[in-house]
């Protein structure tokens, strides 16, 4: 899949964006324009999960193998995020948590089984976001009561074109789960050929 | 001529004396007054006509308004303050032009606001004025007729009157608002000037170029840093100390002269 670059907002070029600014009230503005910025890049580049550690390939489940070492155009990613090649600036490890944590609170990241991990969902969209338009999807097309299989919600012909085509299997489960919560769905089956039912 | 009164004579005389004076004053008073007056009211009605002339530049061409503007401000007339209120209604523009006008700059001002408020956290309260009429430009509907720099400095002026903090100050040799009640001491004034040239300073290129201790210097950009004025980069040999206005228009912006 390719896509155009991503257009970087001016901070991204602007050289103290990527040191812990020293003033609360700065910092915390650092803080607004990079989780605004990690949202957008990951809706740009459809990245449901971002590993936050360098020089580990991002963990999408959209993007295809992990380029090579000395490709210029690194693939989609935290690397390619969190440090910009031209200025040679680096966002710390430190301040990508303290970032990630501040989007904890607004419900826009959480770590992928439990705190201290490596690898964070971030909700350009959140669950509850994704079972509503899956649930809109699901009255637009008529299909109240039908049974459809994971698979076939996100890489099933039917819903080309809708957003949620191409989910993560991992976050589908938890918009499903937010369904079930509501009385609107109910999965069955196993593991791997689970189905789904909405109401 | 002065004789020396003698007796309770000398005090009616003295008294009789100053309260002539004291009516003359007025008199003399009230006659430059009524020539001021007249003065005021040809001046008017001149300033009327041109402004009924040429009413349809004035409100159309952001050059002709802020000449006009200009010339009210070189004879002394506001055209924005309400100050004909005594005729009954608003100011000479809002009377001259209709509501137009007035309202032109009242929600520029607004608008001048909401760019403040929104970007306070990252500049810290002061922003150039070609930044707040780049961000006015980018939100303005298109067609939507053109903003100068003049008329935002004239938008800022018309928040005087409700008190606020919003001003309007000079770093160097460009016009800055500041919308924070903060006084710059002339060291910060200084090193935000010289922040223009490049985008950033360091404590070196202080002490190199201001010929400051580098106390002095240091003291200086802490305190901006401490205001909120500057941003700091550590992943460099020596901090630098960056001005958030400074690309604002885009990513591959290079610095304007």
């Amino acid at each position: 899949m390719s896509r155009e670059p991503f257009p970087f907002p001016w901070e991204y070029s602007f050289p103290p964006f990527f040191t812990r600014q020293t003033n609360l009230t700065t910092h915390h503005a650092q803080l607004v324009k990079w989780s605004s910025l990690i949202l957008s890049y990951c809706r740009h580049h459809r990245l449901f999960k971002l590993s936050l550690s360098p020089s580990s390939t991002s963990s999408s489940t959209t993007t295809g193998p992990p380029s090579s070492v000395d490709n210029p155009q690194p693939s989609p990613g935290a690397d390619e995020l969190f440090y910009n090649r031209r200025l040679d600036k680096r966002l710390s490890i430190a301040d990508i948590k303290e970032t990630i944590d501040f989007m904890r609170k607004d419900g826009r990241a959480e770590y992928v089984g439990g705190a201290g991990g490596d690898v964070v969902w971030i909700y350009w969209r959140t669950p509850e976001e994704w079972a509503t338009m899956i649930e809109e999807w699901v009255d637009g097309t008529g299909q109240k009561g039908t049974v459809l299989t994971l698979y076939e919600l996100t890489e099933g012909d039917g819903t080309r074109g809708a957003e949620f085509h191409g989910l993560d299997p991992e976050l589908l489960q938890k918009a499903l789960g937010v369904l079930v919560k509501r009385g609107k769905a109910q999965i069955f089956g196993q593991e791997d050929s689970q189905g789904v039912k909405f109401f | 001529m002065s004789r020396k009164g003698v007796g309770l004579a000398a005090f009616d005389r003295s008294r009789i004396t100053s309260a002539q004076y004291a009516s003359h004053g007025s008199s003399l008073r009230t006659s430059d007054a009524a020539a001021l007056e007249t003065q005021l009211a040809v001046f008017r009605s001149l300033l009327q006509q041109f402004a009924q002339t040429h009413a349809k530049d004035i409100r159309s061409n952001p050059s002709f308004r802020a000449q006009f503007a200009r010339m009210c401000a070189a004879i002394g007339v506001d055209p924005l303050a309400a100050s004909s209120t005594r005729e009954g209604g608003g100011s000479i523009w809002a009377q001259l032009l209709g509501r137009s006008v007035n309202d032109f700059y009242f929600e520029l001002a607004v608008k001048v606001v909401e760019v403040c408020g929104a970007t306070r956290g990252e500049n810290g309260g002061l922003i150039e004025v070609r930044k707040v009429r780049e961000a006015i430009m980018k939100s303005r509907m298109e067609g939507a007729p053109d903003v100068t720099e003049d008329d935002i400095l004239r938008a800022v002026g018309t928040l005087k009157p409700l008190g606020s903090s919003y001003s309007v100050i000079k770093v160097g040799s460009k016009p800055y608002i500041r919308s924070v009640p903060k006084e710059l001491n002339t060291d910060q004034s200084a090193v935000l000037e010289a922040v223009q040239v490049l985008g950033y300073v360091s404590v070196s290129m202080l002490m190199v170029n201001l010929k400051w201790t580098r106390p002095r210097a240091q003291t200086a950009v802490d305190d901006l840093l401490g205001e909120g004025m500057l941003w700091v980069d550590k992943q460099c040999p020596e901090w630098e100390y960056w001005s958030p206005g400074f690309m604002l228009s885009g990513s591959d912006a290079v610095p304007q002269g």
